[in-house]
């Protein structure tokens, strides 16, 4: 290449002046120092000089080259740079920053040799100066861009983490929640507060603050002046710089940043987009969030702080659909389970008592129900305090004319909501409800509540027509049970009972009945028909009058049931009937009966125990399985003898088996053996199934032919009293007394027994009482028995005049009082009526 | 049952209060508060016994109250029993005052002092 002529590059060029060494050294573009070994300055180049501002002899012989550094390097030159010297003869490259003679620091970096002697002893240290400014400079660009590349990683990791925490949020408040922990980490701010729209009711309401002694900490207005507001209203980010921009931009906000320190405050709209590209964006909340000192933030951090207001405004939105959906379940849920429960009761007052238990506490502090059902209506409240009557009162008068709910404004003198119970185009009542203004928890909005009004008022309608057809049922059934039953024959006596199911069963289908076939026979008949309500009181009724038609003194109770299978062909609800049919020859005492389906008749004859009738017995009327060939038993009655007819709900019971059902009733009707016949049926009813009792029960008891004596054993109660007279005077009347005698006996029985009552058992409500008679051609004797204790002398006014009574309409009189009780024995003679 | 026991009405210019049915231990309370609540003002009172079927000693404790006390206030009361019946009965063997019954209600109100 070199023969080409080109130039070798490996030559020194000569330059085109002379180079003079000297002033090379002098101007180097580097500074040069000699210094000893202990660092005295022993030679400096101009450049230097120029560089740090020093005079030569500023240095040359008195300044040792670590005096011209700062403090900082001084340390760095004794720990570092001078063993390192020492050790390997040269270092590189150290940063020093040297002290100009103004003060000043110059960056630089040095490199030096150390020159050693023929002996190596140190004989000095040469030392180039580099002029680092510049890249000091970029260092510290370098330096500073970390700094803020890694504040805004952080920055990024927080809002990535609360974006996190935000797409977890379900809820509005959890969302809130989160949203309200960004600021501290993300900009560094002292504290944030949250504040969240509430359309429905116009209000910004302050949810949430990590400093709640900071700012005005309530809810306001939508349409408020307030910073919180305004922002919302705009929906952009407003950035308050300092006290002096408050002042001007939002006066409410100066006294608080004062009081609590503040300089600069954010306050950042949660927005369902960005402000700017749509129009649709809508301000679900405001991120208020201040500095202590003023602080700006940089275009980054802004851009960062607009892109958490649209996440944390999408965030609320969603969780906003989110609560909606839960609440909409929420509400289903309650009315669903509100009906159900309601519906499980059939009457209207249980069914409103239930539906008051339901809404308080739950959703209302106080409830009140009134309809326009009934003679007197329904008024039922529960919870507290009460609404002011008169006020509410006229409020419900409004409401039920206009049918329009009432929801009270703040302030309102009732508080409470009033809403129109409106069922097929009927107002039937209506339902207040008083929600104390602080309460928290369960859905209270207006749509909820014509909602629940709807329901509520649809159920209640439900009740009442059912309490409607019950009672019209009840007063058929009623009507049909209420027919005199044959009496004043003094052949028999007939005593019939009939209990309704308790209160939230319809009317049943058991029904009775007794009727003279001819003037010397009876007829008894009890049945039960299928079903409940009005078709079973109306089948009952055609039943009831097709026995009547069909029994004839030929007929007999077969034919009878006959004559019944052939009917229900016709009324189809009679179908699977059961019927007990007797039929009495009161000249002969003879029963014949015919049971279809039904439970057998009991007989009780004056010896013996009660015993079932169980011939002539067949399938339920109608009965396309069961065998439906009719027969029937006859069998002769001793006089005094007694026959009990009577439904399935008398025995029945889920809790024992029907043979002990049997069983129980037997003993319980031999027990009432001695007991009066008025009130026979009804104490048996008492003693079997009590008042409670899900099924009706129907009986029908006859007891035939007249006893020669009478015994009768009652209880110690006043009311005894009656029903033995009732007793007495029927078994009078059959024997034919003569009314004055038949009077004075009823009274000194009555005063004897009253006396038994009143003195004898004074202290023992359990005691009985036998009364015993006897009747002849010429007198009536009676024996009226206690086991009680006398315990004073019978001479109270009251008592006396009884005694007297005793006395003065007997002939004979005598009282016994034993160690065992009292027997008073009284005779009447029949033919001294007119003693 | 109380119900069914008493009624009130007027019988010219007095009170009139109807009793029917049996009258014995186990009622006449209850009776007699009834025909006191309805008293109070009344200055002629007559009560009508005859279709009373059955009047023990408490019931004949309870007319001769009614009647001392309407006396003590300076008001009459005068009682309406049949010719015959369980009530003269009673009323009879209880020695009650004759001057005090009247066989029908015209009787009875005619023997109101002026």
């Amino acid at each position: 290449m070199s023969d080409s002529g080109g130039q070798d590059v490996t030559q020194e060029l000569r330059l085109p002046w002379d180079d003079d060494p000297n002033d090379l050294y002098e101007h180097a573009p580097c500074g040069y120092l000699t210094t000893l070994p202990d660092g005295t300055i022993v030679k400096v180049n101009q450049t230097f000089l120029t560089w740090t501002g020093y005079a030569r002899s500023d240095l040359v012989g008195h300044r040792r080259f670590r005096d011209l550094l700062t403090s900082g390097g001084q340390i760095y030159h004794e720990t570092h740079y001078a063993p390192l010297l020492r050790m390997q003869d040269d270092v590189h490259e150290i940063a020093f920053d040297l002290v100009c003679a103004d003060g000043k620091e110059l960056p630089t970096l040095i490199n030096s040799v150390l020159g050693r002697g023929p002996g190596g002893e140190p004989r000095a240290i040469r030392t180039t100066v580099f002029n680092a400014t510049e890249r000091r400079g970029y260092e510290k660009e370098l330096l500073h861009a970390r700094k803020f590349a890694e504040a805004s990683e952080k920055r990024v990791q927080v809002l990535q983490q609360i974006v996190a925490d935000l797409a977890a949020a379900p809820t509005v408040a959890e969302v809130a929640e989160a949203v309200l922990r960004a600021p501290e980490p993300a900009f560094g701010a002292a504290s944030a507060s949250i504040y969240l729209v509430d359309v429905e009711h116009d209000q910004i309401v302050a949810v949430a603050s990590t400093d709640p002694t900071t700012g005005d900490w309530d809810d306001m207005p939508r349409s408020s002046a307030r910073a919180v507001a305004r922002v919302a209203q705009r929906g952009d980010l407003h950035v308050i710089g300092s006290l002096t921009e408050a002042k001007e931009h939002f006066p409410d906000l100066v006294e608080n940043m004062r009081r609590s320190g503040r300089d600069t405050v954010v306050l950042l709209p949660l927005t369902t987009g960005p402000a700017d590209e749509s129009l649709g964006a809508e301000t679900l909340g405001v991120l208020a969030f201040s500095f202590t000192g003023e602080h700006e933030l940089s275009d980054g951090e802004l851009r960062v702080v607009r892109l958490l207001g649209q996440q944390a405004g999408q965030a609320l939105d969603r969780a906003r659909l989110y609560d909606d959906a839960r609440r909409r379940e929420e509400r289903a849920t309650f009315l669903g389970d509100l009906t159900g429960s309601m519906d499980e009761l059939h009457r209207l007052l249980p069914r409103v008592r239930r539906l008051i238990d339901h809404l308080v506490p739950e959703i209302a502090d106080w409830g009140g129900v009134r309809l326009a059902v009934g003679p007197q209506g329904i008024d039922e409240q529960a919870g507290g305090p009460e609404p002011d009557e008169d006020l509410l009162a006229a409020r419900i008068t409004v409401v039920t004319s206009s049918s329009e709910p009432y929801f009270p404004p703040e302030g309102d003198q009732v508080g409470c909501v009033v809403l129109p119970l409106t069922a097929r185009g009927r107002i039937l009542g209506t339902l207040s409800l008083r929600m104390e203004p602080d309460r928290k928890g369960g859905p209270t909005d207006e749509i909820f509540l014509r909602d629940l009004a709807e329901r509520v008022a649809l159920s209640l309608e439900n009740a009442r027509l059912y309490e409607q057809e019950r009672m019209i049922a009840r007063t058929l059934q009623r009507s049909l049970l209420a027919g005199n039953l044959p009496g004043g024959d003094k052949r028999f006596a007939l005593e019939a009972h009939y209990q309704p199911g308790s209160q939230d069963l319809e009317v049943g289908g058991d029904w009775f009945d007794a009727f003279m076939i001819t003037a010397d026979r009876l007829a008894l008949v009890v049945g039960d028909v299928v079903g409940r309500g009005i078709e079973a009181a109306t089948t009952m009724g055609q039943l009831r009058s097709a026995v009547r038609a069909l029994a004839t003194d030929e007929a007999g109770p077969a034919r009878v049931l006959q004559g019944l299978d052939r009917f229900v062909t016709r009324v189809d609800s009679a179908r699977m009937a059961t019927v007990a049919y007797a039929e009495v020859d009161l000249t002969t005492g003879d029963l014949t009966y015919a049971c279809a389906g039904h439970l057998p008749p009991l007989v009780h004859e004056p010896v013996g125990a009660p015993e079932y009738l169980l011939d002539a017995r067949s399938a339920a009327l109608g009965s396309r399985a069961g065998d439906t060939t009719r027969t029937e038993t006859t069998r002769h009655l001793q006089p005094g003898t007694r026959l009990l007819l009577y439904t399935d709900g008398l025995i029945e019971r889920r809790t024992r088996t029907i043979d002990k059902g049997f069983e129980i009733l037997a003993r319980e009707f031999a027990r009432l053996r001695d007991a009066p016949t008025k009130g026979l049926t009804a104490a048996l009813a008492d003693t079997l199934v009590g008042r409670e009792h899900a099924d009706d029960v129907c009986l029908l008891s006859l007891t035939l032919g007249t006893e020669e004596r009478i015994h009768r054993r009652i209880g110690a109660e006043r009311a005894q009293i009656a029903l033995l007279r009732a007793d007495l005077r029927a078994w009078m009347v059959s024997h034919a007394v003569e009314p004055d005698c038949l009077d004075a006996v009823l009274l000194a029985c009555s005063e004897a027994v009253a006396n038994a009552i009143e003195h004898g058992y004074r202290d023992d409500p359990f005691g009985s009482i036998e009364v015993a008679a006897t009747v002849t051609d010429d007198a009536v004797e009676v024996r009226v028995t206690d086991h009680g204790t006398w315990s004073g002398p019978m001479a109270d006014v009251g008592r006396g005049r009884g005694l007297q009574l005793i006395r003065e309409s007997m002939d004979q009189v005598l009282f016994d009082r034993g160690g065992d009780g009292t027997t008073v024995t009284m005779r009447r003679g029949r033919r001294e009526a007119e003693k | 049952m109380t119900d069914e026991s008493v009624s009130f009405s007027t019988f010219g210019d007095a009170e009139l209060v109807s009793l029917t049915g049996e009258i014995d231990l186990a009622n006449a309370p209850e009776i007699g508060r009834a025909i006191v609540r309805r008293l109070q003002s009344a200055g002629k009172v007559l009560i009508d016994l005859t279709t009373v079927s059955f009047l023990d000693s408490a019931g004949v404790r309870l007319l001769d109250a009614l009647v001392g006390d309407l006396q003590d206030h300076g008001k009459q009361a005068r009682l309406v029993v049949g010719e015959r019946g369980p009530a003269r009965m009673t009323l009879k063997l209880c020695a009650f005052r004759e001057d005090l019954m009247a066989t029908d209600l015209t009787k009875a109100a005619a023997g109101f002092k002026l």
